[in-house]
């Protein structure tokens, strides 16, 4: 019996080996952990297996991963739903008939941009830039500052002097950059309040989204690149965002009195703990 | 004896603060929520609706907006697109209502035509009292 | 007092004290891990009482238990009280358990006469491990998802009826809205009175057999029980058990105070999305060392074969120990299968992790 369970005891021992650790783990997930509804197979993405080949042009080849690591394909927003085209099927990936648009010309820029992001296309078109663009055919569209395909989430660091001075001097852009920074302080740290918040468990969605229009409405504000506008609006923008960090603060106070009342029942407890102890030493 | 009769007062203490403070919430917890909505409401008058356009409110601090479908008469909806929170407008000529922050769009009925709204639009309760509309 | 006179003249009630708490003694020699069962059916109390609770407000649909989860969170007063003590303590009591299966394995205690209270025991530690794979899927985040889809998953390595084992399981080939009403009724409907009943079983067998004896120092034969009347009476047991459950409950606030997101990362506030698969599931700490055993394992049968064996050795190890030796560390052979078995467990643990 003893040598029974012993060889049992190695078998179990013997089948686990360390080696080769990575393949199979590879293995596993792609078994057990990839498996879908019936009808439902992964979607293939023929527009960055072909960009990502070796017959492509080196300048285009350098798309896909730059493409990755966007705010873009965080959100799920690949090639086609911009450029158009059937994203699985290699015959007509960039087919006309499939809404294949191709790039858009410099002028067709922000026409190309804005058919989703429509506030800010409004705001651009009215500005200095969006003027200069249809009457002189030179401006800086939405590719200067933000990039064609790796797009960040916009900052006010965009606004620089490298970036600024191509074709006038900085100072215009600096104090557009002074009038947003107050404003952007708010944000930023409004921002990080919600994360914070979120990451200890309280999701608040009607804050969030509250937050999200405020700051959505005020960064499409200064693509007018209107100052006296900007200055005239900053009060306002600094109220709402206030409302919404006193509420944000509540809910803070009540992360702090749900610590204190466990630390309390904690104590409470130790001490309970301590007191029944000391009643078992009491010799009865 | 004193030393015992001296613990048994302190665990029957703490033992009795204990109970008190896990009872305390499980009788908040228990009791029935207040009253959830405010019961406010927002009166406008038929003419305040034009023809083939669109009026924006807004109630209790919620941004609402107020629409004539054919067919169905007046409609309400919150106008917090259902993707990250901007405010829809209604475009008069395509008869949609659009978010000009990713161009989500939404039908008449406030179901999703495109973009990325996952959710319709929620609808706010609307009644006729004869030439008034209510909102709420 | 004229309360305990009218209830004792019609079940003789304070006899039944008596009887149960003085009468009966208990050898002075037990040691404080004899305290641990008791610590582990308080744990299930605080389970099923905060369950309970937390009943009145969730709502066991894909389309509102997240969000009854968040309302019970952060609207309902207290909500938070019980929920965070629902999720913890379930992770602690799994721990006792833990502790209490390791102690009485090594003091020997499953020998005979007491091979049926250990293997109710471990028919207990599995129940009480399906309450947990259950309960997991319930507030339907992208933890609890995921997580369930990998568990789920597991039975298909069984040849023929795998799939049709883990179908069963989740109700359909995937994780649905099917899957989550039937482990809702697991959890809340089937389970609580089977480990309930098991309980009380293994209660009976236990004050039946008599409470077993450590075995170092042993005085008198192996078959000594600590039932003793030169001993002390239970009740005064009681209150070192009672001792050890006040300390489980500090521990238990103390994490709930100072580490409220140990057992709620990120994915466990986001609401499920089956077609987005997070960075880094793992299952539960506790199902790590099986999960990281089958990934080291190259063949999926071979992996689920061996967990199968080692559970029957589990369940049946009294029948199979029959040495009437309890004292381990006059075992060599044993003592060392022991340490290097649990040595293996946390080593897979561990890297289970990563």
């Amino acid at each position: 019996m003893q040598r029974l369970y012993l060889a049992l005891i190695l078998l179990f021992l013997l089948s686990s080996p360390l080696y080769g650790k990575e393949e199979w783990k590879r293995a596993f997930e792609e078994e057990y952990l990839k498996i879908f509804p019936v009808d439902e197979a992964p979607k293939r993405n023929v527009c960055v297996s072909c960009h990502m080949s070796e017959i492509m042009r080196p300048e285009l080849r350098t798309i896909p991963s730059q493409w990755s690591k966007s705010w873009h394909a965080r959100n799920n927003i690949s090639c086609h739903d911009c450029h158009g085209g059937d994203p699985e099927d290699e015959k007509n990936a960039m087919s006309p008939e499939r809404g294949f648009i191709g790039k858009p010309s410099f002028k067709d820029i922000p026409q190309f941009c804005g058919r989703c992001h429509i506030g800010i296309l409004e705001h651009y078109m009215k500005s200095g830039h969006g003027r200069s663009l249809r009457l002189t055919g030179h401006a800086p569209t939405c590719v200067t500052c933000h990039g064609a395909h790796e797009i960040q989430k916009a900052s006010i660091e965009i606004i620089n002097e490298k970036l600024c001075s191509k074709c006038h001097s900085y100072e215009r852009a600096k104090t557009m950059k002074q009038a947003l920074s107050v404003t952007e302080r708010l944000i930023v740290d409004t921002d990080r309040a919600l994360s914070t918040l979120k990451k200890k468990g309280m999701i608040l969605e009607k804050e969030n989204e509250e937050f999200f229009r405020t700051h959505a409405e005020f960064r499409a504000l200064f693509h007018t690149t209107d100052v006296k506008l900007v200055k005239e609006r900053t009060e306002e923008f600094t109220k709402r965002l206030g409302v919404i960090e006193t509420r944000l603060s509540h809910y803070f106070k009540e992360l702090n009195f749900r610590r204190n009342y466990s630390i309390f029942l904690t104590l409470l407890f130790a001490g309970m703990a301590f007191l029944f102890y000391l009643f078992y030493k009491e010799r009865m | 004896m004193e030393r015992r009769r001296f613990l048994g007062v302190l665990l029957s203490l703490s033992g009795l603060s204990a109970l008190g403070s896990l009872i305390y919430p499980v009788f908040r917890f228990i009791l029935p929520p207040g009253e959830m909505s405010s019961g406010t409401v927002l009166r406008i008058k038929r003419g305040d609706v034009p023809q083939g356009s669109f009026k924006e409110l807004v109630l209790d601090n919620k941004p609402v907006i107020v629409i004539e479908v054919p067919q169905k008469g007046y409609v309400a909806f919150s106008r917090i697109c259902t993707h990250l929170g901007c405010l829809v407008r209604f475009d008069s000529d395509k008869k949609v209502f659009i978010c000009p922050c990713h161009g989500g769009t939404f039908d008449m009925n406030g179901n999703v035509l495109s973009g990325p709204p996952p959710r319709p639009l929620e609808r706010i309760n609307l009644n006729i009292e004869g030439e008034e509309i209510v909102i709420g | 007092m004229k309360i305990r006179e009218f209830i004792d003249e019609r079940i003789a009630f304070s006899e039944l004290i008596r009887s149960q708490f003085s009468e009966y003694r208990v050898s002075e020699r037990l040691n404080i891990f004899y305290t641990l069962g008791f610590v582990a059916l308080a744990g299930f109390i605080v389970q099923f009482i905060t369950g309970l609770f937390l009943l009145i407000y969730y709502i066991p649909h894909p389309q509102y238990a997240f969000q009854s989860v968040q309302r019970i969170m952060n609207e309902i007063p207290y909500g938070w009280l019980i929920r965070q003590v629902h999720v913890v303590g379930s992770n602690l009591m799994v721990a006792v358990v833990f502790l209490h299966m390791f102690s009485v394995f090594f003091m020997g205690s499953y020998k005979k006469p007491r091979e049926f209270t250990w293997f109710i025991g471990a028919t207990m530690l599995f129940l009480t491990l399906t309450f947990c794979l259950s309960g997991y899927l319930l507030p339907w985040s992208q933890l609890s998802y995921w997580a369930t889809t990998i568990v789920s998953n597991l039975p298909t390595a069984f040849p023929v009826v795998g799939d049709c084992l883990a179908d069963t399981l989740r109700g359909g080939k995937s994780v649905t809205g099917f899957t989550l009403s039937r482990f809702f009724g697991l959890h809340v409907a089937l389970l609580p009175p089977l480990l309930s009943f098991l309980i009380a079983l293994h209660i009976f067998l236990i004050r039946r057999t008599g409470i077993s004896l450590p075995p170092w120092n042993a005085s008198e034969g192996m078959k000594g029980s600590g039932q003793d009347i030169e001993g002390m009476p239970f009740y005064r047991f009681m209150v070192k058990e009672l001792s050890m459950v006040m300390l489980y409950l500090a521990v238990l606030f103390f994490i709930i105070a100072f580490m409220p997101t140990l057992f709620l990362p990120e994915d466990a506030n986001t609401p499920a999305d089956p077609s987005k698969t997070p960075e880094h599931i793992r299952p539960e700490w506790y199902f790590l060392a099986p999960y990281e055993m089958l990934k080291l394992i190259p063949s999926k049968f071979l992996g689920i074969t061996a967990q199968l064996i080692f559970v029957i050795i589990f369940l049946f190890w009294p029948f199979i120990d029959k040495s009437p030796e309890r004292n381990i560390l006059k075992r060599p052979v044993l003592l060392w299968t022991f340490i290097g078995v649990t040595g293996l467990w946390l080593l897979l643990t561990v890297l289970g992790g990563y």
